[in-house]
């Protein structure tokens, strides 16, 4: 009885600040008061009105998409790779493809910003892409290495001995197998993409701002209801990506 | 994403390798990541850590000399301080969270699949929202004029407005809430694995609740809990976006005077030396966690058998 009020106390503070948001996104006053009576959708508005935050979100949505992309290509061939042979040196691979998981977000943020600094490419998209690639990559590889063992590798070789080459047998016959694992692998690893703020913040400079970046920046800067509008429509779309993603069953390889 | 730092997400081992030769001609396609993950991921690390043994010379970073100095920099009254201090406050916030992780997990563990599920869901929602929003709602709630100094007013609980916002209290608040699925999860892992016949027979040799919570659950999740617990302090200590919106300048932690460092001060040898410094005590410490998370569950299997 004692643990069970105990959760839903708990349960509440979880909740609590996310729930704040969506009651405060719809004062309709310039100061923070929780609204009662009066109902306004006033702040939306604001923040369409608002340039920083619209380019912001094409920027982030641009690069999350093109960096989700990206890791998902790329692992789906790595991962084929190392389900379908015995390589040497795999503890190695696993190790570099999960490593962004253990490295701090700051510790990667400053050394991409030294680095990027370094070879001029600091403040640039493909930076960035890069960076988020990495970011992502151990999600992807994870996700889809779940849903490679899905695959049955009959069908592999009935397709080669039918005269498939590989090339066919992986794009006619284990792509369309597993797809529904690799929409799951994008939409989370797009989810990642688009909510990292760390390394993106160490990354770039002013004028050219990922969402969250802009937010913070905007934070720390000034207060008003036009963050508690944009904060509740991006609590709605991560809700939302989420459950699709478990949906497809995407969460069970990551979080067990 | 930590639940991996555990080990306990590694990935299956191939099930069916390839045969007869046929995969070697596929090994290649591991190619394009791996350059990827070299150049993009391993080779930033790496420049910085090299770039960290060089001297700062106000005509920039001298290539041609070798030094430790950005090493011996980091014992300084002022950066030695912020270590403390961060140290210090991740340490709080591993505590309070391991001691109300707790008896949520136990709850939780105890319910009907279905409602299991539901609860979880609810204490990951705040790991799917965004930290720079989480941050700005715990930022409406404890600011002077905030909704827990109004509530609290008007119930006459308090007199005048409580000061959190900028304090460590707000930090800790923000990263209890923020991490506290991490250690949640390994949590109710270890807790729904028990076999419920260890607390059957405790029960029937005359064990009072309390006494099988003691000493049979408790000590067989022990393990898990410490794990879970060491994680989230690695998390702790490197949260940026959190403490930096909840603390700000007036309680500087490692990661904000290493944004300062880098990007204010544009002192990157020692910069990366304050990076080099949070990777070494973080995976020493993850080392730790995953080798207490196999003792963990070789215990656990070896007491059940």
């Amino acid at each position: 009885m004692a643990l069970r009020l105990f959760n839903w106390i708990m349960a509440a503070v979880m909740l609590s600040p996310i729930l704040l948001i969506i009651w405060m996104s719809f004062t309709p006053g310039a100061m923070f008061r929780i609204p009662l009576e009066a109902f306004s959708l006033r702040w939306y508005r604001e923040v369409f009105a608002y340039p920083g935050f619209v380019n912001a979100f094409f920027l982030s949505l641009r690069l999350a998409a093109a960096a989700a992309g990206a890791a998902v290509a790329l692992s789906f061939v790595a991962a084929y790779a190392l389900a379908r042979t015995r390589l040497r040196g795999r503890a190695a691979l696993d190790a570099l493809f999960t490593a962004p998981l253990i490295v701090p977000a700051v510790v990667f943020g400053i050394a991409m910003l030294q680095f990027s600094n370094r070879l001029g490419l600091y403040n640039t998209f493909f930076a960035l892409v890069v960076a988020h690639v990495a970011i992502v990559t151990p999600y992807a590889v994870r996700s889809i290495a779940a849903a490679l063992r899905a695959v049955p590798i009959e069908m592999e070789w009935a397709a080669m001995n039918l005269g498939a080459r590989r090339g066919t047998v992986l794009l006619r016959i284990v792509l369309p197998l597993c797809a529904r694992g690799m929409v799951a692998a994008f939409l989370l690893c797009f989810l990642m993409s688009f909510s990292e703020v760390t390394v993106t913040i160490f990354m770039t400079g002013p004028g050219y701002q990922t969402l969250p970046v802009r937010i913070y920046n905007y934070l720390t800067d000034q207060v008003d209801p036009t963050v508690a509008a944009l904060s509740a429509m991006l609590i709605g779309l991560s809700l939302l990506l989420a459950l699709i993603v478990a949906g497809l069953g995407g969460f069970k390889e990551i979080s067990k | 994403m930590s639940l991996a730092r555990l080990g306990i997400a590694r990935a299956a081992p191939a099930r069916r390798a390839g045969r007869n030769g046929a995969g070697r001609s596929l090994a290649w396609l591991v190619a394009p990541l791996a350059l990827v993950m070299l150049g993009g991921y391993l080779a930033p690390l790496a420049q910085s850590l090299f770039g960290s043994l060089h001297p700062n010379t106000p005509a920039g970073i001298d290539t041609a000399r070798w030094t430790a100095a950005n090493y011996a920099r980091l014992a300084d009254p002022y950066y030695a301080g912020v270590f403390l201090r961060t140290l210090r406050v991740s340490l709080v916030i591993s505590l309070v969270t391991a001691v109300l992780a707790y008896p949520v997990a136990l709850y939780i563990s105890r319910l009907r699949p279905r409602a299991q599920a539901v609860m979880l869901l609810v204490y990951m929602a705040p790991w799917l929202v965004n930290v720079v929003v989480k941050a700005f709602g715990w930022s409406l709630l404890l600011r002077s004029n905030g909704v827990l100094n109004e509530v609290l007013l008007r119930l006459g609980l308090i007199d005048a407005p409580l000061h959190i916002m900028f304090t460590e209290l707000a930090i800790i608040i923000g990263l209890v809430h923020g991490h506290f699925m991490f250690v949640l999860l390994p949590l109710w892992v270890a807790l729904s694995g028990l076999d419920p016949n260890l607390r059957w027979a405790a029960g029937n040799l005359g064990a009072r609740p309390a006494q099988i919570f003691w000493r049979v659950t408790l000590p067989l999740t022990l393990p898990a809990l410490l794990a879970g617990a060491i994680i989230n302090f690695t998390m702790n200590m490197a949260a940026f976006a959190t403490p930096a919106i909840l603390g700000g300048s007036r309680v500087r932690v490692v990661s904000y005077v290493a944004y300062e460092v880098n990007l204010v001060e544009l002192n990157w040898p020692f910069g990366g030396a304050l990076a080099v410094a949070l990777l070494g005590i973080t995976l020493i410490l993850i080392a730790l966690a995953q080798r207490l998370a196999r003792a963990g569950g070789r215990a656990a299997t070896a007491e059940a058998a």
